[in-house]
């Protein structure tokens, strides 16, 4: 009986609470406030908060066109493993004290989930077998590695961070930095931590492709890049998953840098953790978007390598020496 | 209610995709005009799509010439179903200036089932929003007629 109750609330994790219900909505909801204030801050009225729901059911009512070029079996499923990676990343993030699966999985694990939704995009593009895929594939390769770097050295700060006032060393644990934070207060408050966090800061719109780093899915240049062969159905998807990489890159920050402002209710926690998600996506996704214009694919790699990647460095360093 | 929700954001969310004819640039600048702050049709779920399999509504501007029927045909036919086509300006319906040029091909109705015409040279960005929005109601209704 406890081991049937048990599976109906892995279950709800799953599907629910921090899994694809949860997912879905927040998703959807962070990426239509980003285009309603990147509209009111260009002086537009902009669409309604809601729009891409709007947007997304009706790619499902579309006609799904399968290019006569593709593969089609991983045309079609390529969606569907970016999405799945992003949902399983979403119920290992933990929301404030809550975490769905504890001790299951470390940052290390998120940052190998993380790279599979670029991947799976990779992967659809190459198989849709069009030139203008093919460009934007081998940008967003780039992109990926540009920011890779700099999300390494943050996370390794941060475990380091923990790490030494623990006494364990390194602190890989996304449950046990929770647990630290929720006692001795947000690792933001701490001087050798700001760095990092604004280096983790600026990964975001990288990570998720938005202005100005979104080289790869330029639609005015290389007609969408990666996705202009989709449409209907799997098209709907990747909007879906680029809304979620919004939510999940965000719970990531708030994870790591503001896990102190929980209040120990769930539901609640639950609130504030939207709230805060809403707060750093306009930060760094509708703010940076509206004042800056498209980056070149080697502005890109040389701006994440050097001054995001410095910014990294210096937290990991003083982290290093204890401070 | 599925059907019906598919129904209902099918025609609050058309996206849009423009194809110019070899034209004079004058309606492709008043398209544009419409997305800007003055007009702002993105408050009504309109975008630009880069590729023809993102769009929903195709627009054309500019007289159809013999060198580019081809291609309006062919990029006209990788618009998934719905689709809707709108023509924008007295070129694509008539000839305007160009009419009895040997270098002409249209009027575009000549090929294709046109769904809305903007008449005008230029037509004023208030007729442009409101063809659009007509097309987002075709659109509409020719998802109901889908299921």
């Amino acid at each position: 009986m406890t081991m049937f109750l048990n599976a109906l609330l892995f279950l709800g994790y799953i599907l629910i609470y921090p899994g694809f219900l949860f997912c879905f909505v927040v998703g959807m909801l962070l990426s239509g406030i980003d285009r309603k204030l990147v509209a009111r801050m260009q002086k537009r009225v902009g669409p309604p908060i809601c729009q891409p729901f709007y947007d997304f059911f009706k790619l499902l009512g579309k006609e799904t066109i399968i290019p006569a070029a593709a593969n089609r079996t991983v045309y079609l499923l390529a969606p569907l493993l970016g999405l799945a990676a992003l949902v399983t990343i979403q119920v290992l993030i933990p929301v404030f004290r809550f975490t769905a699966f504890s001790g299951v999985a470390d940052v290390i694990v998120i940052l190998y989930l993380l790279l599979i939704p670029a991947l799976a995009t990779i992967m659809g593009a190459a198989a849709s077998g069009s030139p203008y895929a093919g460009v934007g594939l081998s940008r967003e390769m780039v992109t990926i590695l540009a920011c890779e770097l700099p999300l390494l050295m943050v996370l390794l700060a941060v475990a380091k961070s923990v790490g030494n006032a623990m006494g364990t060393g390194l602190c890989f644990s996304l449950s046990e930095i929770a647990a630290y934070q929720s006692a001795h207060g947000s690792l933001l408050l701490r001087p050798s931590m700001i760095p990092a966090a604004l280096a983790f800061l600026l990964v975001i719109p990288g990570e998720t492709g938005s202005h100005p780093f979104d080289a790869a899915e330029a639609e005015t240049e290389i007609c969408e890049g990666m996705l202009a062969e989709y449409s209907g159905k799997p098209l709907g998807v990747y909007k879906l998953s680029h809304a979620i990489k919004l939510l999940t890159m965000t719970s990531l920050f708030v994870a790591l840098f503001l896990g102190g402002l929980g209040t120990g209710v769930t539901a609640l926690d639950a609130l504030i953790h939207v709230a805060l998600c809403a707060a750093v996506t306009v930060v760094t996704v509708s703010f940076v978007h509206a004042i800056t214009a498209r980056l070149r694919i080697e502005q890109i790699f040389k701006f994440y390598w050097t001054v995001v990647a410095g910014l990294a460095l210096i937290s990991l360093v003083l982290a290093w020496f204890g401070l | 209610m599925f059907k019906k929700l598919i129904e209902e954001s099918t025609g609050k969310s058309p996206w849009l995709f423009h194809i110019n004819a070899v034209f004079c640039n004058g309606c492709d600048i008043e398209l544009v005009s419409v997305l800007t702050p003055r007009y702002d049709a993105e408050r009504l779920g309109f975008q630009l799509a880069g590729s023809p399999r993102h769009a929903d509504i195709v627009v054309v501007t500019g007289p159809i010439t013999r060198q580019s029927l081809n291609r309006v045909l062919r990029t006209i036919e990788q618009v998934p179903e719905p689709r809707c086509i709108v023509t924008m300006g007295s070129c694509p319906q008539s000839g305007n200036v160009f009419r009895g040029s040997y270098a002409i091909a249209g009027p575009l109705s000549k090929y294709v089932h046109v769904d809305v015409d903007v008449a005008g040279c230029t037509p004023k960005p208030e007729a442009v929003i409101d063809g659009l929005a007509l097309a987002a109601k075709i659109l509409r209704e020719k998802r109901r007629a889908m299921n």
